[in-house]
């Protein structure tokens, strides 16, 4: 490296061997002029002896290897030539850069979403275990649950792992001093911090004896960015009390900076030992000797294990286990058909060195979809410079042609080219990545609702550095080789020949790299007319109840130290006071919260004249008898609830149910669906005591894709009770109902926080997050793609009739008409953007099946669409070419023929 | 009509740059002077191959160099040996003192 440093300091190098050459020299001569030689003589026999020149040279290569030297003082020729053409140099940096910029912003989520491991001790020897066949056991959360004993019994399997955890999420009040407000909390077994390697910042971390027993260990664990922003990074933190649910807890350490927890999608605040399940799930039953599936599994392999190894040294151990569960307190009655696969299940285990994320299992896939995107898009920016490459290289024929005539090799020509486009990509990746910043910035505000709290940063990375100039160096090979290899061949006697400007660059070629052009470009204008059109069929469809004026937000009582009845009267209190507000039209509350991608689902047990079960989970909720009426969703049949439904005494579970038009669709055709006996659940044990009363019509309740079957109970404080979520239909601007809203609850209780205080229509926008990241992204690729493949076509269609021009001009003098002229061009014209959509088509059909789970209403081939798309691209292609056939067609045919 | 001279060696030169300039320090022409004494007759040493050589040598960390007074008065650049390149110059005439030992030997062993 030392030898790069040679470059800069050239000029003393050369002045001091200069001097140390010459002194050789005199002295040379002196002593030859004294042993009689005459001066001129002693001069010449001297210079012969020492060979100047070449020992400069030879010197310089001493200081510089020879082909570094060149490469240096290609790069300066470089800049020198591209500050000479500033039009040129200003559009291939800004293709390469937007290409570059987007292509790594893209990827920077890429790679912190799916591809980044944890801040932990050897995240490779991390394992997910998750359960694989019929699970049984009902839990909640995301995915991949576990049990909690079955946690602490793989703790035992010492043969396989070097230790296990288990963890979930929650949110949970926090009060320290304030008022509570919600926090994101992790709940965690005492392996935790030990088997992830993480040590406390500040204090301790949760250890094994937190987590001995339930209610051990009252204590928490703060995330460093919490205690910075929460507590000002107090460095008497240590012993503080604070209230988590209303419970007191002491905070005992703070993790280190870069840990966020095992989710790349939430970022927990702090975390609390699962002994403390009771106080941080209010109302949960004994989750940790129940078989209840409500948590994720992390082991970290022993170092000579593989997963798979371990997947089936497991087994023999693993048996036994699930006879010895299903004794377990809790565990529900079922049949022996689901005995049988439940008995025959077994434990997989997934390398998991990026831990545990549902964001990962509902980005990944758009992720990769506009990742793809913006690989096309840097593609087509490549062609694109390649394409005025070979434009400047005919430009340059001349020149070209006076260097090779004056003894550069072909190949030293060559390595000129590539050190233009290798500059140029270098310099367009600078500027991509500065540009990737804001884009990532941009990014992050289109990503769905529950990423919002993620450890996602629009940071750069060393990892992303790496990454774009990887691209940047692709990028200037794919756009220099084409015009470099053809800088090879052609006779030289002819380019020195040729007029200026026509040298160079075969025509061919170009049209090859149109043709690519358009077929990437058609690719990125399908996909971004599907996701377009995905997203307009989703907002006009929208959830199928009326959304207008309404407001929603949720109160969750238990967090704050209710018991189950006081939570219920609360709800019951603030509804009456919601409802005898002068601006309320309509209110009802239901027990889980509309279009948040979640629901209460289970199956239904279904007693007509044979008892059946439902074929897959039903969405079900709790309602108030306002709720239909509130949401305008109409009753087909039967009846609505009433008061007597929900105050029904005496009795446990609901009495009356209101299924949807869907549910009757697939379960009950045929048969008077009212006055029908369900049950909630599907073994033996179900009783059908809940009777259908009503029909509703459908609409949707975890997102706007899904109609699913779904079944209402009347909202009572029967019902396991976590909260509920308002609906309020009202008179005049949110903001005003905010505002009441926001009184009546504090005068209802004004410790109590209000969750998600929004209109419905907001809450279906954040619902359509991913989709309109989706359209506005693939969108802009798709117009970016569009330009580029037009301004490639215009190009060399201007080319083509500027080397026709004499053709031309002999057509046209022989008494072609102007309009025949333009007709020659466009076919030409035509041919290629046919040639292109050739072999786009296949390609788009090929890349549609990975879309496909991503659109809603359309296909990915839909022929609309396609058609749609196509013609837009010739329409563009028509105007591009349209220039250049309209030049052809006022050939002047005296000028056209006096040219050469 | 001198006897004919062999081209220096291929790898000696920089040997007997760093042995020559272990007596004392010199300049180019010095060190060619001092060379066309030694190799008199013997071996041709182009004197345009030298200062590629020195360059290289101070670039390697084995000599260093500096502007002097040199004996006419004028300045001259005057190279000598670095602590490694003193290390360098015994690792070579080791290799050297093995490698022409070897090359006797298989004569010897031939001859007989």
């Amino acid at each position: 490296m030392i030898h790069f440093l040679n470059w800069f300091r050239r000029g003393s190098l050369e002045r001091g061997l200069d001097r140390e050459l010459q002194y050789h020299f005199d002295r040379r001569v002196v002593d030859l002029s004294a042993s009689g030689i005459p001066e001129p003589e002693a001069r010449r026999r001297a210079a012969a002896e020492l060979g100047l020149a070449q020992v400069r040279e030879e010197v310089r290569d001493v200081w510089l290897t020879r082909w570094f030297r060149d490469f240096l003082y290609d790069l300066r020729f470089s800049v020198r030539s591209f500050l000479r053409s500033p039009g040129f140099t200003v559009v291939t940096l800004l293709s390469l850069a937007l290409g570059i910029g987007a292509t790594t912003a893209i990827y920077s989520l890429v790679d912190q979403v799916m591809l980044h491991a944890l801040p932990v001790h050897d995240p490779a020897s991390l394992v997910l275990v998750d359960w694989d066949g019929e699970e049984v056991a009902g839990g909640f959360g995301s995915w991949n649950l576990m049990s909690y004993p079955m946690c602490r019994d793989l703790q035992q399997q010492t043969r396989f792992f070097d230790g296990v955890l288990c963890r979930a999420e929650t949110d949970v009040n926090l009060a320290a001093g304030g008022d509570p407000k919600p926090v994101a909390a992790e709940i965690v077994s005492g392996s935790y911090f030990s088997v992830l390697g993480i040590g406390p910042a500040l204090g301790r971390v949760i250890e094994e004896p937190d987590d001995a027993a339930p209610g051990a260990g009252p204590v928490v664990v703060l995330s460093h960015d919490f205690w910075e922003a929460e507590f000002g990074g107090a460095a008497d933190i240590i012993g503080r009390k604070l209230l988590i649910n209303q419970h007191p807890m002491t905070i005992v350490g703070v993790a280190p900076v870069a840990f966020h927890g095992v989710d790349v999608g939430g970022v927990p605040a702090l975390w609390i030992p699962a002994s403390m399940y009771a106080e941080a799930l209010p109302g949960a039953e004994d989750l940790l000797n129940s078989p209840t599936r409500w948590l994720q599994i992390l082991a970290r392999l022993r170092p000579d294990v593989t997963p798979a190894q371990a997947q089936t040294g497991l087994l023999p151990w693993f048996r036994p286990w699930l006879e010895e569960n299903a004794r377990r307190p809790g565990f529900p009655v079922i049949d022996a058909e689901t005995r049988r696969r439940y008995l025959a299940s077994s434990l997989s285990l997934t390398p998991a060195p990026q831990g545990h994320a549902p964001l990962r299992r509902t980005l990944s896939e758009p992720l990769w979809v506009l990742f793809a995107a913006t690989g096309v898009l840097l593609g087509l920016a490549c062609l694109n410079v390649a394409g005025l490459f070979l434009a400047r290289g005919s430009a340059r024929g001349r020149e070209i042609g006076t260097r090779l005539a004056l003894g550069a090799s072909r190949g030293r020509i060559g390595r000129q080219l590539l050190a233009d486009s290798f500059l140029l990509a270098l310099a367009g990746g600078a500027l991509g990545i500065a540009l990737a910043q804001p884009a990532m910035r941009a990014l992050l505000a289109f990503l769905p609702d529950y990423a919002t709290d993620s450890a996602l940063r629009p940071a750069l990375s060393f990892r992303l550095l790496t990454f774009a100039l990887f691209a940047s160096v692709c990028a200037g090979l794919l756009s220099g080789l084409a015009p470099a290899l053809h800088a090879g061949d052609g006779s030289l006697i002819s380019s020195l020949r040729e007029r200026a400007g026509t040298g160079f660059g075969g025509v061919r070629l170009r049209k090859c790299i149109v043709i690519l052009q358009v077929a990437f470009s058609l690719i990125l204008v399908i996909g971004a007319a599907l996701f377009v059109r995905t997203l307009a069929d989703l907002q006009a469809k929208g959830p199928g109840f009326d959304t207008a004026s309404l407001v929603s937000f949720s109160l969750e009582p238990r967090k704050n130290g209710y018991s189950a009845a006081d939570s219920h009267r609360l709800i019951e209190r603030v509804l009456d006071a919601v409802r005898s507000l002068p601006l309320t039209r309509d209110s009802g509350i239901a027990r889980n919260e509309l279009l948040t991608d979640g629901s209460w689902r289970n199956h239904v047990t279904i007693q007509t004249d044979r008892r059946f079960t439902t074929d897959r989970g039903v969405d079900l909720n709790a309602v108030s008898p306002g709720f239909f009426a509130t949401l305008n969703v109409r009753l087909l049949a039967g009846r609505n609830f009433d008061q007597h439904d929900s105050r029904a005494a005496a009795q446990t579970g609901p009495a009356s149910a209101i299924v949807n038009e869907v549910f009757v669709k697939r379960y009950l055709t045929g048969r008077d669906p009212v006055g029908v006996q369900i049950g909630v659940g599907s073994g033996p044990d179900v009783k059908t005591d809940i009777t259908i009363v009503g029909i509703c019509a459908s609409f949707n309740y975890r997102d706007l894709r899904e109609e699913r079957e779904q079944a209402f109970f009347s909202i009572s404080d029967k019902n396991e009770d976590f909260g509920a979520a308002f609906y309020v239909k009202v008179r005049g601007t949110p903001d005003q109902a905010f505002q009441a809203i926001r009184q009546v609850v504090r005068n209802a209780d004004p410790q109590l926080p209000i969750l998600g205080l929004r209109t419905v229509d907001e809450q279906v926008t954040r619902s359509l997050n991913t989709e309109r990241m989706l359209a506005a992204l693939s969108g802009s690729f798709g117009a970016l793609a569009l330009l580029l493949s037009l301004i490639g076509l215009y190009g060399v269609m201007s080319f083509v009739v500027t080397r026709r021009t004499r053709e031309i001009g002999i057509r046209l003098a022989l008494g072609a008409t102007g309009a025949s002229a333009i007709r020659l061009v466009l076919r030409d014209a035509f041919a290629m953007v046919a040639a292109g959509i050739a072999v786009a088509l296949p390609c788009a059909a090929a890349l549609g099946k990975l879309v496909q789970s991503q659109l809603f209403g359309v296909t990915a081939t839909d022929p609309a669409t396609v058609a749609g798309a196509a013609l837009v691209l010739a329409a563009g292609a028509l105007v591009a070419a349209f220039i250049p056939a309209w030049r052809a067609s006022n050939v002047n045919p005296t000028d056209a023929l006096r040219l050469d | 009509m001198p006897s004919p001279r062999f081209p220096i060696p291929q790898g000696t030169l920089d040997m007997l740059i760093l042995q020559i300039l272990s007596l004392e320090p010199a300049h180019g022409y010095g060190i060619a002077q001092r060379l066309e004494q030694i190799s008199r007759s013997v071996v041709q040493v182009n004197q345009g191959s030298l200062y590629p050589a020195l360059h290289r040598l101070q670039q390697k960390g084995w000599l260093r160099a500096e502007w002097k007074q040199s004996e006419t008065g004028r300045e001259a650049k005057f190279y000598s040996l670095t602590h490694t390149g003193r290390r360098q110059l015994a690792v070579e005439k080791n290799s050297w003192a093995r490698l022409s030992g070897a090359v006797k030997l298989i004569f010897e062993e031939g001859s007989r």
